[in-house]
C-alpha cells in the first residue's frame, strides 16, 4: 500500500482539530466555543504544523510534493482541473455570503459571577461585613430542630408566594414565567450555584435583584426583583434556608478551602 | 473483560428498572409515601387537605385544582364521570400548559407519581364509593383532519353557540367572556382558541374531542351531551324534513294529517333517543334495543364533536410562534416610496416578529396571572419614515375605567412601547432597566384605548418616575380592535429634533421592550404584562457590492493559481 | 414484629378514617343544607293532617337590585330583571322559602299525575326561582327564547349547552336526595335559580304571599325546616309539629338577615 503522504497527514490533523473544536468540545463543555477562539486555535495549529515540516529541508520538500505534482504533472491533470475550478468558486460563495450576510444585534456579554459589595445591607439598614454576615437562623439545625423546621416552612411559604413564578416548582429555574426571560432565571438544582455561595452572597442577590447589580454585572436584563421591598429580613434567610432543604445542597461557608 | 461490562450494564439497567425496595410490596404504605411526596410537593398550591387552598393558591389563577369535589377538568371520560388513574397520572406527569401546573416527570419517577395519584383520590370519597370504572370516551371513529371537515366543524362553532363565549375568530373574547366564573365562583377565561400552547389538556384534535364529549368539569364549559344537538336521534334526512315541517308550524300554516303524523314520529324519534342518552348518563340499565338507539344517535354527536375538533385545531399555528430573537429578530423592511396605512394589504407580505409577554412581579401592585401572551409586531420604512403595526390579543374591550358588579372593576387597555433614550454604544454599554429604566432613562411611546388616535411620548426613570414629554412629537396613529385583537399603527419620521426622541439609523439595532395594559383583567399602573428587552433593525437594502466582489475574488484566485503553476514549470525547467 | 405491623396498620386505619369523616362532614356543612330522612317509605295516607303558614321577613325589606343585561339585548332586555335572592312581598312576606318535614320516614307518595317539575327560561330569566325535583325524576328545562343558554350546576358536574334551536332539554335525574343547588346560565351571567332534588312530597315553596302548605300527612310529630338562599335554614333548631289525623296545624315563620 502507498504510503500517506506528509501533506495528507497534516491536512487531516487540520481538518479533524477544526471539526473537534467546532462540533465536538462545544458538547463536552455544553457550550459552543465562540468562533474567534476556534480561529485563534487553529493559527496555533497551523504554525504547530508549518514549524514542524520546515525543520528539515528534506521534510519540507517532502510535505511539498503532492503540491508540486498537482500543479505540474501530466499525471495529476483532473485532480489540477477540478482544484482550479473549485477554488474559485469556493472563494467566490465565501465572499458573496460574508457580504450578503445580514446585521446581527450587539451581544449582551455580561459578568455571570458579579463582585458582591463589601458590606451586606438590607434596605439601608448594615448587616455585616459580606465576609463575616451569617444566616441568623441556620444554627437552629443543630441547636432546636424543630424551630429550625418551622423556618424551613416559612421560606416554603415565601418561595412558593413569590419565587416559583420564574424560579420553578422544582426550583430548577423553569417556572411558568420563564421562558419569556433573557437571562434565564437561577436553577437552583444546578450543583454550580448553590455550593459556589454562601448564603450572604444570596442575601445580597435577593434583597437587591437586578436592580442592585454593580455596572460590570450589566449588562443585564435580568428581571429578579428588588426583594427588601416586600420581604423582610427574617423572610428572605428563610427562603434561603428553604432553598438547600429543598434541593439538599449547602451554602459555601468561608474556610472551607475554595 | 466484556463478561464484566455486560454483567455492569445489565446491573444498571436492572437498577433502573426494578422498582426502589420501599416501593416494592403493595401495602397500605402506598399512600402515606403518596402523602409525602404531596406535602412536600404538592401542598403549597393544593392544600394539605386537598381544597386547593394552599400558600400560593391565592395569587395564581386558573386556582390550584380543589380535589375533594372530585371535578376535574381534563378527563378521558364521558360527562359527569371521575377520571380514570390514568388521566391523573398524565395530568401530572405532563402539567397544565398556560397554568402554574408543572410537568413533574423530571423530578418524580413513575412509582412515585402513581403513589401521588393514589394518595390524591383520598380526598374525594367518590373515588371509594364509585363501583364501575369510569367510563372512557372513544375515540375510535377519529374523523381526520382536513379542509372539509374544518369547513364542518366552523358552521357547528356558530350552531352550539361557542361564539357566546369563545368568541367569533375563538380569540376568547364572546360577549359573555367577562363574566364566567367557576363551580368555585372564581373568575375563569375561555380559552384563546388560537393558542393552543395554552391548552389544559393538549392540542390535538383527540384532546380537543375529549373535552368537547366529556366537557371541562368545574368550568363554564359544557359537556356535549346526545341532546346538545339539535334533533338528536334524526337522520341528516329526517332533520331537514323535520326542520320544514316545523317551520311551517310556527309559521302558522296548518300541517296535513299525513304532515302531522310524520312531525309526531320525528318527535318521537328524538325523544326516544334522548331518553336513552339519559338512562346511559345516569348509568341505568338499557335494553339492547335502547343501548342501539343511543349508540346510533351517538355516532352522529361524535362525528360532529370531531369536526368541531378539526376546525378548533385550525385556528392556532402549528405551534408556538419563535421569539422575536436570533433569526426571528424584527427586521424592518425598507420600501420605496409611501408606508402602508392600518389595512393596507402590502402588511400581510410581512411575518409577525413575536415578543412573549410576562407578568409583571416586580414592582407592587404585580400581574401574577397574565391574560395577554404576546405582542406581533411589523415594520417597513423608507428615506424618511418608519411603520410599525402591533397587534395583541386582549379578550374585552376596555376604553375607560368601569366598575360592575359582575365583572369587578375593569380598566382601560393600554401599550407602552419602550426604547431607549441614548443608542447603545457597543455591547459594553448597559441598556437601562427593563421596566421603565432607572438609572438610566428610557423614552416610550404609550398608546390608550381611550383616545386611539394618539400617541404620547413618554420619558420614564423607574416604573414610578414616569414623565410626559414637553414636545409632543409628530406621530399618524391608527388603530383598531376587532374580534379580540387590538391592532396599532404608528408612523413617525426616522430623525426628530427633539432630543429626548429616538432617533433611528439603518442598520443599527435599537432595544425595544414593551408594557401592556388588559383593563378588563384588572391592569391598572404597574399591573400589567411585561417583555424584556428585544431589539429591531431597519434592514439596510443588501448591498450591490454582493455582485460586484465574488466574481473579483473568484478571478483573483484563479489567476494566483495559474501563476504558481507557471513559476513552478519555469522553476523545474 | 408482628405487634409492630399491627400497630402501623391500626395507626394507618385511624388516619384513614379521621380523612374519610372529616371529608364527610365538610360535604354535609356545605352541600345538604336540607335535611332528609334516611329512608322513606310511601304508602297511602288517608284521612292526613294539614300544615300550612306564612313566612315572613323580619325588617325593613332591602329594595330589589335591578340586574344589568349585558348581552342579547333583544331577547333578555324585553323586561326588566331583579336579584331575586331576597324577594319580599306585601306586607313582609316571604317568597321562595322552602318548608318542608326534616324526619318524616312514611307518607304518601309523589302525585303521578302532577306535572314533571320544569324550569322555563324565557326571556333569559328562569321561572321559578326554586324548584323541587323527586329524586330518580327528570328535571326539564324550557327554551322558548331565540338564544342559546345553558345550564350550568356545578354541584352534580352537570352542564349542558341548550341552543337556541333545543326547545326541550333535561337534567340527569339524582338517585340520591340532595340540595338545594345553585343553576346558573353562563352565557347569560345574571340568571339564577335552585332545584333541590327531594325523597318525599312534604316539600313546599312559599309563593308571593309567602304562603305554604304541606298536605296529606299522617298524624305524627315532626320536625318542620325552613331553607331561604340568603336567609339560611333552621336545621339547628326546627320547629316541632304535631299532626292530627284530618288536623290542621298552622305554623308561621319569620326570618331575618344573618349577622
Amino acid at each position: 500500500m502507498k504510503k500517506t503522504s506528509l501533506f495528507t497527514i497534516c491536512l487531516t490533523i487540520f481538518i479533524v482539530s477544526w471539526i473537534f473544536l467546532r462540533f465536538v468540545m462545544g458538547g463536552i463543555i455544553s457550550a459552543p466555543i465562540p468562533n474567534s477562539v476556534i480561529a485563534m486555535y487553529m493559527g496555533l495549529i497551523l504554525i504547530a504544523i508549518l514549524v514542524h515540516v520546515s525543520v528539515e529541508d528534506s521534510r519540507f520538500t517532502e510535505f511539498l510534493r503532492p503540491v508540486h505534482e498537482t500543479l505540474v504533472d501530466d499525471s495529476k491533470r483532473t485532480r489540477r482541473l477540478v482544484l482550479v475550478i473549485l477554488i474559485p468558486l469556493l472563494m467566490c460563495g465565501f465572499s458573496y455570503t460574508h457580504i450578503a450576510q445580514k446585521t446581527s444585534p450587539l451581544g449582551d456579554p455580561r459578568q455571570a459571577h458579579p463582585k458582591p459589595p463589601l458590606e451586606l445591607t438590607y434596605k439601608d439598614i448594615v448587616i455585616d461585613t459580606m465576609q463575616d454576615a451569617q444566616n441568623p437562623y441556620r444554627h437552629y439545625e443543630k441547636d432546636d430542630p424543630e424551630l429550625f423546621k418551622e423556618h424551613v416552612d416559612n421560606g416554603r411559604r415565601v418561595y412558593y408566594q413569590n419565587c416559583f413564578y420564574c424560579h420553578g416548582d422544582h426550583l430548577d429555574g423553569k417556572g411558568h414565567f420563564a421562558t419569556a426571560l433573557n437571562p434565564l432565571p437561577a436553577n437552583f438544582q444546578d450543583p454550580g450555584i448553590i455550593p459556589n455561595y454562601q448564603e450572604s452572597f444570596f442575601f445580597w442577590r435577593i434583597s437587591k435583584g437586578g436592580p442592585g447589580l454593580p455596572p460590570a454585572g450589566t449588562p443585564w436584563n435580568t428581571a429578579m426583583p428588588i426583594w427588601e421591598d416586600f420581604l423582610t429580613q427574617e423572610e428572605i434567610w428563610d427562603v434561603i434556608i428553604f432553598l438547600s432543604e429543598y434541593t439538599g445542597y449547602t451554602y459555601r461557608t468561608f474556610g472551607e478551602g475554595h | 473483560m466484556r463478561i464484566t461490562m455486560l454483567t455492569f450494564t445489565s446491573l444498571l439497567i436492572l437498577a433502573c428498572v426494578v422498582p426502589h425496595p420501599s416501593y416494592a410490596q403493595e401495602t397500605p404504605e402506598g399512600s402515606l409515601i403518596g402523602k409525602q411526596i404531596y406535602d412536600k410537593s404538592c401542598a403549597h398550591c393544593h392544600g394539605l387537605e386537598g381544597r386547593g387552598d394552599g400558600s400560593a393558591a391565592e395569587n395564581l389563577l386558573p386556582r390550584p385544582r380543589d380535589f375533594t369535589r372530585g371535578l376535574y377538568k381534563i378527563r378521558s371520560t364521558e360527562s359527569g364521570q371521575l377520571p380514570t388513574d390514568k388521566d391523573l397520572f398524565d395530568i401530572i406527569t405532563v402539567g397544565m400548559p398556560g397554568t402554574s401546573m408543572p410537568e413533574w416527570e423530571t423530578s418524580l419517577d413513575v412509582k412515585e407519581r402513581e403513589e401521588v395519584v393514589k394518595y390524591i383520590k383520598t380526598f374525594y370519597s367518590g373515588f371509594q364509593e364509585n363501583e364501575n370504572p369510569p367510563r372512557e370516551i372513544s375515540l375510535d371513529d377519529k374523523i381526520p383532519y382536513s379542509q372539509e371537515s374544518v369547513e364542518i366543524g366552523k358552521d357547528l362553532y356558530v350552531e352550539l353557540g361557542c361564539v357566546e363565549c369563545h368568541g367569533k375568530l375563538g380569540r376568547g373574547d364572546g360577549t359573555s367572556a367577562p363574566t364566567l366564573v367557576d363551580a368555585w365562583d372564581f373568575k375563569t377565561w375561555p380559552a384563546n382558541l388560537t393558542e393552543n400552547w395554552n391548552f389544559r389538556g393538549g392540542s390535538d384534535s383527540e384532546d380537543i374531542f375529549k373535552r368537547f364529549i366529556g366537557g371541562i368539569a368545574g368550568s363554564p364549559m359544557p359537556a356535549f351531551q346526545g341532546d346538545t344537538f339539535y334533533h338528536f336521534g334524526l337522520t341528516a334526512e329526517q332533520s331537514e324534513q323535520y326542520a320544514t315541517l316545523e317551520k311551517k308550524v310556527e309559521d302558522g300554516e296548518e300541517l296535513t294529517t299525513e304532515e302531522e303524523e310524520r312531525a309526531a314520529q320525528y318527535f318521537e324519534i328524538n325523544d326516544t333517543a334522548a331518553t336513552a342518552a339519559l338512562d346511559w348518563a345516569e348509568g341505568l340499565e338499557m335494553s339492547p334495543e335502547t343501548l342501539k338507539i343511543y349508540n346510533d344517535a351517538m355516532k352522529v354527536v361524535y362525528e360532529k364533536s370531531w369536526h368541531l375538533a378539526n376546525y378548533v385545531k385550525s385556528l392556532s399555528p402549528e405551534k408556538r410562534p419563535d421569539f422575536a430573537i436570533g433569526k426571528h429578530v424584527l427586521r424592518s423592511q425598507y420600501l420605496q416610496g409611501e408606508l402602508p396605512a392600518l389595512t393596507d394589504e402590502t402588511w400581510n407580505t410581512l411575518d409577525y416578529s413575536y415578543y412573549p409577554l410576562i407578568g409583571q412581579i416586580v414592582v407592587e401592585p404585580r400581574q401574577f396571572n397574565p391574560s395577554i401572551d404576546a405582542v406581533n409586531v411589523k415594520s417597513f420604512y423608507n428615506d424618511t419614515e418608519v411603520a410599525f403595526l402591533f397587534s395583541w390579543d386582549d379578550k374585552t374591550h376596555n376604553t375607560s375605567e368601569e366598575e360592575n358588579e359582575e365583572t369587578g372593576k375593569t380598566y382601560e387597555d393600554a401599550i407602552a412601547i419602550q426604547f431607549p433614550v441614548k443608542p447603545r454604544k457597543g455591547p459594553t454599554d448597559p441598556k437601562p432597566y427593563f421596566i421603565f429604566g432607572g438609572r438610566k432613562p428610557v423614552y416610550l411611546w404609550q398608546w390608550k384605548a381611550s383616545a386611539p388616535d394618539t400617541l404620547t411620548e413618554l420619558t420614564a426613570k423607574g416604573i414610578n418616575n414616569v414623565e410626559e414629554q414637553e414636545v409632543q412629537g409628530d406621530f399618524a396613529v391608527e388603530s383598531d380592535y376587532t374580534d379580540g385583537r387590538y391592532m396599532l399603527w404608528v408612523k413617525r419620521s426616522l430623525k426628530t429634533d427633539d432630543k429626548k426622541d429616538l432617533q433611528l439609523d439603518v442598520a443599527t439595532f435599537v432595544p425595544i421592550a414593551f408594557s401592556v395594559w388588559d383593563g378588563g383583567n384588572g391592569d391598572i399602573d404597574t399591573k400589567r404584562v411585561i417583555s424584556s428587552w428585544y431589539s429591531f433593525v431597519l434592514e439596510p437594502l443588501p448591498s450591490t457590492r454582493r455582485f460586484i466582489y465574488p466574481p473579483l475574488v473568484a478571478l483573483l484566485s484563479f489567476g494566483l493559481l495559474v501563476g504558481l503553476r507557471r513559476i513552478v514549470q519555469r522553476r523545474n525547467s | 414484629m408482628k405487634t409492630k405491623m399491627f400497630l402501623t396498620l391500626t395507626l394507618f386505619l385511624a388516619c384513614g378514617l379521621a380523612l374519610f369523616v372529616s371529608a364527610d362532614n365538610h360535604e354535609e356543612e356545605e352541600k345538604n343544607v336540607l335535611v332528609f330522612p334516611k329512608a322513606y317509605k310511601a304508602k297511602s295516607v288517608s284521612n292526613g293532617g294539614k300544615i300550612n303558614g306564612i313566612v315572613k321577613f323580619e325588617g325593613e325589606a332591602p329594595e330589589m337590585k335591578k340586574l344589568e343585561i349585558t348581552k342579547d339585548q333583544a331577547t333578555c332586555g324585553k323586561t326588566d330583571k331583579f336579584d331575586e335572592a331576597l324577594v319580599v312581598g306585601e306586607d313582609n312576606a316571604l317568597k321562595n322559602t322552602i318548608v318542608y318535614l326534616m324526619d318524616i320516614t312514611q307518607g304518601k307518595d309523589f302525585d303521578a299525575k302532577a306535572k314533571k317539575p320544569e324550569i322555563d327560561q324565557k326571556n333569559c330569566k328562569f321561572t321559578p326561582h326554586v324548584q323541587i325535583v323527586p329524586v330518580k325524576v327528570r328535571l326539564t328545562m324550557l327554551n322558548g327564547d331565540n338564544v342559546t343558554h345553558n345550564v350550568n350546576i356545578a354541584d352534580i358536574n352537570i352542564n349542558k349547552q341548550q341552543t337556541r334551536m333545543i326547545k326541550r332539554l333535561r337534567i340527569n335525574a339524582m338517585p340520591k336526595p340532595q340540595g338545594p343547588f345553585e343553576v346558573k346560565c353562563d352565557i347569560h351571567g345574571w340568571m339564577r335559580a335552585w332545584v333541590a332534588f327531594v325523597p318525599h312530597p312534604y316539600f313546599a315553596v312559599t309563593n308571593e304571599k309567602g304562603e305554604f302548605s304541606l298536605e296529606n300527612v299522617p298524624a305524627g310529630t315532626y320536625k318542620l325546616g325552613y331553607w331561604h338562599e340568603t336567609l339560611g335554614n333552621n336545621n339547628k333548631e326546627p320547629v316541632t309539629v304535631e299532626v292530627t289525623a284530618g288536623g290542621e296545624v298552622k305554623q308561621d315563620f319569620t326570618l331575618k338577615m344573618k349577622k
